[in-house]
């Protein structure tokens, strides 16, 4: 199936063609139909305030102004802050909690005419790799209903996988748009960090996520991306930059194109993935492309050790602020520590409690040294190992060393889980961007690859990105 | 042994916010929150909700290096900030954003040395520093009544964000009266620096740790004045060294202060080391100390010390330079009247000693700087001293008043005209008050304050010097007694 693409919808609208109502309640009838199985979606924003929110946009057409994303429906992950709906985290100690204040993303996104059509479910507080890890449901993959869509942003990417939003926004701290997308067959960028604001983004790692756009097509990415990136004041980690201007991009042209596809970063992938990879690396050489087999990625072993390591202790500093005394789930006790305890207890899922646990023992006196310092120290490492060989080409190789596990098959042992993010995290961990989109399918199953480029070399991995799309032709495929 | 006897140690945890930032430390709300109604000086930032990002308010980082480069540190080259963990109902995140040496954190001061001036003995000691850390203050819990029959407990985050300097010198401090005049002179530059206004309630609290030769540590928590802190120390000397002397033990603990009953009081053994996480903030870069000092460097001219020094240097003694400086409007009142040529000893006087006091006396306060007359005022009445025209007594008996009740009135109206034949005066009170001279002659020296009301009377509405009258008066009397016997 290939719906509209949202550059193509804001060409009909802008030009009068369409009318974004039409559109938007197309997209809408599509999720009642949809929604029911695959489960996207933690809250809907109620079918009245759509429509109001349309009449709005549409007056501003008749007004002149053309906003970028005039009518185009977005999804938008539950742990991004939107003052006109709850938003949980896809936990229950955020039940209820409608903040106070919108992202900057979603500001720009509705500066510019979107409609955010609801929020999408996600693992708790982001920690997971497949969307089973939601404290409310899992989320299913609109390609093959008995599997996962991937995590932690499987809402925004089953979401668009089967047509119920033009546009989505997930968030990446160690792959969790990337591993959605690559599992559904959408595109996702992990920015440059610092490229978009956080302001908003609850947060589960500081230093390594960011927020980043999802889409059906890089185009479509590359549209989204230049409303949600540039400096924030708000955001003291963002980079002193414009937003980008990605939209305009031409796709690469293979002759001049460099890519190192590092036997580290494929090797260990299962036979399918491996292949699919492989064949698109053939297709861009034999259009003239160089790609380089022998350059090697050494620190990659230590990755998810590193990784987890710091992931955890921010992660357990970032959740010691739920304690029941400002957000509405609270389980009252005679005094504050036990208000504190209970609430706690009730409200985070195991896994969260176990990050929790773990990442208050690599800060511990005793611990700090030999867990968090060298994990730290690890981290200067990989990122100079990552930067040096960035600066001569892209960086491709596997998302997720495997095709979409089926539910259950991954969540009972931890490190299981854990190892899906092997590719994903060095990009998180050096800072660099990484674009994934979708390269083939093995008997109905997506299978998608990854670019990593220098920092803020996002409109160079567009143009890649538009290339390969050239050559897949898979631009714009949704699941039936 | 006695209980005075033995040797003790004092170091000293000052906390003083930073309350003339203007902004919070994170965020644009405000640095002083008094008089605001609960939960009215909040945003997203400093209520510490998910998302809401702290961004470091250039004013007092810039105040915080200025307090460092008063004390000499030793400075790290970055600015860093660092989370400490633990669970408290008013801190909003659970942790406090502060600074820390080690797991990659560094305070903005690494050691340094606090000069201070202690008046009481006209000398200027120093102390040192161990480290100055800039902080978030937590917000504030509040009760109905008391925190046991208190069915609720209220948070109120205004002051949440509000930022914190948190001066630690080493435990050198000399004794509880020195410890006292360090805190002054330490909040007194911070005022002069623009950093404080010391004079807010609650704008600074003082742990003080204290340990008595042959027993631990004792951290006393949460002192408000600094004449609390005297009390606070002098007596936790005192319990200590009476515990040692009678043979019993000192273990380390922490213990509160009570300010109304004036002891201390137990609030927790403190027998390990409380478990805080420490790890850098990664939502805030660090900013690069070099243009911190640059900009901090101007607040530096016009520290205590440096005011002190120009003040002696017109011939005003450094006790009395001190008894200007520490109301800041009259140190200023005082360098404008010597700019326009106002004799510095008396201007000093009249400033530093008569009408401060007379300030205060008709509640007015000195702080204030529309509670002074303006310089030309205090030019104008040191010129007629200089001259001759008039005494230094008979300008503040009868001009002083006047001037601190209404600091705009013009000299020229309130200067009585001189009485200038004050022995013709005391004659005529001689002999028409037989009574009381006689009283005086019998040996009632009280007598002699009655004659001296009785000729102010009568030169009502002139400039008198109630002290030249007395004097003439005693020698008038003197050689009456030696007339008559």
């Amino acid at each position: 199936m290939r719906p509209l693409q949202a550059h193509e919808v804001i060409n009909e609208v802008l030009s009068g063609s369409m009318d974004l109502e039409d559109h938007v309640l197309q997209i809408l009838e599509r999720v009642k139909e949809k929604e029911d199985t695959i489960r996207a979606f933690i809250a809907l924003a109620p079918e009245s305030s759509i429509r109001a929110r349309v009449r709005e946009v549409r007056e501003w057409l008749r007004e002149g102004r053309r906003p970028r994303l005039a009518g185009l429906v977005v999804a938008v992950k539950d742990n991004i802050s939107t003052s006109f709906l709850p938003t949980t985290a896809g936990s229950r100690i955020l039940e209820g909690y409608v903040p106070p204040f919108d992202a900057t993303v979603v500001r720009r996104l509705m500066e510019e005419g979107a409609i955010v059509i609801g929020k999408t479910n996600m693992d708790e507080f982001a920690m997971g790799s497949t969307t089973e890890l939601s404290a409310y449901w899992p989320t299913r993959n609109p390609w093959d209903l008995e599997r996962v869509p991937g995590g932690s942003s499987g809402g925004s990417a089953a979401a668009l996988a089967y047509g119920g939003a033009d546009l989505a926004l997930g968030s990446d701290t160690g792959g969790s748009i990337r591993l959605p997308a690559a599992y559904t067959a959408t595109v996702g960028l992990k920015p440059t960090y610092g490229l978009v604001s956080r302001y908003g983004l609850i947060p589960y790692a500081n230093s390594l996520e960011q927020i980043g756009p999802m889409a059906r097509s890089v185009r479509d990415l590359a549209l989204l991306l230049d409303v949600i990136s540039g400096h924030d004041p708000r955001d003291a980690t963002t980079l002193r930059v414009p937003p980008t201007s990605t939209f305009i991009a031409k796709p690469a042209d293979p002759r001049s194109l460099r890519v190192c596809a590092p036997p580290e970063l494929l090797e260990a992938s299962e036979p399918p993935v491996k292949a699919a990879i492989t064949k698109l690396l053939g297709r861009l050489e034999s259009e003239g492309a160089a790609v380089i087999y022998d350059r090697h990625l050494t620190t990659i072993d230590d990755a998810l050790a590193v990784y987890y390591t710091i992931a955890l202790a921010e992660a357990a500093s970032n959740l010691a602020r739920y304690d029941g005394k400002l957000y509405p789930f609270v389980r009252i006790a005679p005094t504050y520590t036990g208000t504190a305890t209970e609430t706690r207890s009730r409200g985070f899922g195991p896994e969260v409690k176990r990050r929790i646990i773990m990442g208050v023992t690599s800060l511990s006196e005793g611990y700090r040294d030999e867990l968090y310092m060298a994990a730290a120290k690890g981290r200067r490492v990989i990122r100079d190992e990552v930067l040096a060989m960035s600066r001569n080409c892209l960086i491709a190789g596997s998302v997720s060393p495997v095709l979409p596990p089926r539910l259950g098959e991954r969540i009972t042992d931890p490190l299981k889980l854990y190892a899906l993010d092997i590719y994903t995290v060095i990009a998180n961990l050096s800072g660099v961007p990484s674009l994934t989109l979708p390269v083939d399918f093995y008997s109905d199953l997506p299978i998608g690859m990854q670019l990593m480029g220098p920092p803020l070399s996002e409109a160079q991995l567009i143009s890649a990105g538009l290339l390969v799309e050239s050559l897949t032709g898979l631009a714009g495929v949704a699941a039936p | 042994m006695s209980a005075e006897g033995l040797g003790y140690r004092i170091g000293l945890e000052i906390h003083v916010q930073l309350t003339e930032a203007g902004t919070k430390l994170f965020c644009d709300c405000k640095s002083n929150y008094r008089g605001m109604a609960p939960n009215t000086n909040v945003c997203p930032v400093c209520l510490g909700l998910p998302g809401a990002l702290p961004v470091p308010r250039r004013r007092p980082l810039v105040l915080a290096t200025a307090a460092a480069l008063l004390m000499g540190c030793e400075m790290p080259t970055e600015m860093v900030f660092t989370r400490k963990h633990y669970f408290y109902p008013d801190m909003p995140k659970n942790y406090q954003i502060t600074q820390y040496q080690g797991g990659g954190g560094a305070p903005i001061c690494l050691g340094g040395r606090l000069r201070y001036y202690d008046p009481d003995l006209d000398v200027w000691r120093s102390v040192k520093v161990r480290r100055i850390n800039v902080e978030e203050d937590p917000g504030r819990t509040e009760y109905e009544g008391s925190i046991q029959s208190s069915e609720y407990a209220y948070v109120d985050y205004n002051r949440s964000g509000v930022p914190l300097i948190e001066v630690v010198t080493e435990p050198d401090v000399e004794g509880p009266r020195e410890a006292r005049r360090l805190v002054e002179y330490l909040l007194l530059a911070l005022d002069y620096m623009g950093a404080t206004n010391p004079r807010l309630e609650g704008s600074f609290r003082v742990d003080a740790n204290v340990s008595v030769e042959g027993g631990e540590r004792v951290e006393v928590k949460n002192i408000g004045s600094t004449l609390d802190l005297e009390r606070a120390l002098r007596y936790e000397i005192f319990r200590q060294s009476k515990i040692i002397s009678q043979g019993g033990k000192v273990r380390r603990e922490t213990r509160g202060w009570d300010p109304v009953r004036k002891v201390t009081k137990p609030q927790r053994a403190k027998e390990y080391e409380e478990e805080y996480l420490y790890f850098p903030d990664p939502d805030i870069p660090t900013v690069p100390i070099k243009d911190l000092v640059a900009e901090a460097r101007p607040l530096l001219l016009r520290t205590p010390e440096r005011l002190m020094e120009a003040i002696v240097s017109y011939g005003v003694r450094q006790r009395r330079s001190w008894a200007l400086v520490v109301t800041k409007p009259a140190a200023q009142l005082f360098l404008s009247s010597v700019r326009l040529g106002a004799e510095p000893r008396a201007a000093s006087r009249l400033i530093a000693v008569d009408l401060k006091g007379l300030i205060k006396k008709f509640g007015k306060d000195p702080n204030d700087p529309s509670s002074w007359p303006g310089p030309e005022t205090i030019a104008r009445l040191t010129m007629l001293v200089a001259s001759g025209e008039y005494t230094y007594d008979e300008i503040k008996y009868n001009v002083l008043p006047a001037i601190a009740n209404d600091p705009m009135l013009d000299v020229k109206g309130v200067l009585p005209p001189k009485a200038n034949n004050i022995d013709n005066v005391i004659d005529e009170v001689i002999m028409s008050e037989v009574k009381a001279v006689r009283d005086y002659l019998d040996g009632k020296a009280k007598a002699l304050d009655y004659l001296v009301g009785r000729a102010l009377r009568r030169m009502a509405g002139l400039a008198v010097d109630p002290k030249a009258v007395r004097t003439s008066l005693e020698e008038r009397l003197a050689r009456l007694t030696s007339g008559t016997q």
